[in-house]
C-alpha cells in the first residue's frame, strides 16, 4: 500500500518539532535556573533575620521582631522559589 | 606539604606593604589573578578583533561566538531594550568566566571562591539596577514592591516580603558564585589529599573520583559564570520593562 506523500511529509515535519522541543529541555539555561533555586531561598531568610536584628536594636524589642522577621523572610523565600520556578516552566 | 584544603584560599602579599590611612591595599595574590585574567581578556579579544577576515581564524572565532552567546542571552531574557548594556554584562561574564577558568589550573587562585569578591560584583549590579530603574520610571519604580491584585488587609504584609525577597538578590547572586567555587574546590583538595594518604593500593578510586570532579568543576566554572550574567540580565529586565 502506497502511503500517501503529504502524511509521511507531516510526520517528518511533526519528528523534527518534537526532536527541538526535547531539545530545548537539555539546554544550558535550564541546568543555570535550577542552580539557583536553592540560594534563593536561604538568601532571602538571611535577608529577613537581619532586618529583624537590626530593628530589635533599634527598637529594643529584643526578641520579637527578630522572630516575626525570619518568618517573614522564610515566606520570602518561598515566594522567590515560586516566582523562578513559574519563570523556568515559561 | 599543605594537607589543609583550605590553605588554597589563603590571600598574601606580593611585594612591599601599602597602606593608605587604616586600608591595606598591597598588592596580594588575589590581585594578581584578577589582572591576569583581565589581561588574559583584553589580549584575546584585541586579537580577536583585530583582523576582520571573512574566513575567522581560530582566535576571532572564539571572539564572535562568545559576542553571539552573550548578545543572544541579552535579548533573550531582558529584550531589546537592554542592549546599551551590553558591553557591562560582556565584560561582567567574561571576567568571572576567566577567573574561575583561571583557578582550574592547578596552583592557582580562585579569585571567586572569595565571598567579598563575588559580593562587590553583585552589591555593584544591585545598585546600578536599582539607579536604573528609578531613572527610567522615576517613584514608580516602587510598584515593584507592590504586586496587583491583593486585597488591601494583606498589602502592609506583601510588601515587606517583596521588600525583603528585592533586598536578598544580592545576597543570593554573591553566595551562590562563592559557595560553588569554594565548595567545588575544596572537594577537589580533599580527594586529592585521600590519593596520597591511601597509597598505591586504594588511591585509584579517589584518583578517578579527582578526574571526574575537574570535569564537573569545568563544567560549574561555566554554569556559575552563565548563572550570574543571566541574573544580572533578568534583574535589568525588571528595571527597564516594569510590569506588574
Amino acid at each position: 500500500m502506497p502511503k500517501d506523500p503529504f502524511k509521511t511529509r507531516l510526520e517528518i515535519a511533526k519528528k523534527k518539532v518534537l526532536d527541538k522541543k526535547n531539545q530545548r529541555k537539555l539546554n544550558p539555561s535550564s541546568i543555570g535556573t535550577a542552580f539557583k533555586l536553592s540560594t534563593e531561598l536561604v538568601s532571602a531568610v538571611a535577608v529577613g533575620t537581619i532586618i529583624g536584628f537590626i530593628l530589635d536594636k533599634t527598637f529594643d524589642t529584643k526578641p520579637w521582631l527578630i522572630l516575626i522577621f525570619f518568618f517573614v523572610g522564610v515566606v520570602a523565600g518561598i515566594m522567590n522559589v515560586i516566582k523562578s520556578a513559574k519563570n523556568m516552566q515559561k | 606539604m599543605a594537607a589543609n584544603p583550605m590553605t588554597q584560599f589563603e590571600v598574601y602579599r606580593i611585594g612591599p606593604e601599602i597602606k593608605i590611612g587604616a586600608f591595606d591595599i598591597s598588592f596580594t595574590n588575589a590581585s594578581l589573578f584578577m589582572v591576569i585574567s583581565s589581561l588574559a581578556i583584553l589580549v584575546i579579544f584585541n586579537l580577536g578583533s583585530k583582523k576582520n577576515s571573512l574566513l575567522p581564524n581560530k582566535i576571532q572565532l572564539l571572539a564572535e561566538i562568545s559576542y553571539t552567546f552573550v548578545s543572544k542571552m541579552i535579548s533573550d531574557t531582558a529584550g531589546s531594550k537592554a542592549k546599551p548594556y551590553f558591553s557591562f554584562i560582556f565584560s561582567l561574564f567574561m571576567f568571572v568566566l576567566f577567573c574561575n577558568m583561571f583557578g582550574m589550573i592547578p596552583y592557582t587562585f580562585t579569585v571567586t571562591s572569595h565571598i567579598i569578591v563575588t559580593f562587590v560584583l553583585a552589591a555593584f549590579i544591585f545598585i546600578a539596577v536599582t539607579v536604573i530603574g528609578f531613572i527610567k520610571h522615576g517613584f514608580g519604580y516602587l510598584k515593584l514592591f507592590v504586586p496587583s491584585g491583593v486585597p488591601i488587609v494583606l498589602l502592609p504584609l506583601i510588601v515587606i516580603i517583596e521588600i525583603i525577597s528585592y533586598l536578598s538578590r544580592p545576597i543570593s547572586l554573591s553566595v551562590r558564585l562563592f559557595a560553588n567555587m569554594m565548595a567545588g574546590h575544596t572537594m577537589m583538595k580533599v580527594f586529592g589529599g585521600f590519593v596520597i594518604s591511601l597509597g598505591v593500593v586504594g588511591g585509584w578510586l579517589p584518583l578517578s573520583f579527582s578526574v571526574a570532579l575537574t570535569g564537573l568543576e569545568i563544567l560549574v566554572a561555566f554554569l556559575q559564570a552563565y548563572v550570574f550574567a543571566i541574573l544580572t540580565c533578568i534583574y535589568l529586565n525588571d528595571a527597564l520593562n516594569l510590569h506588574h
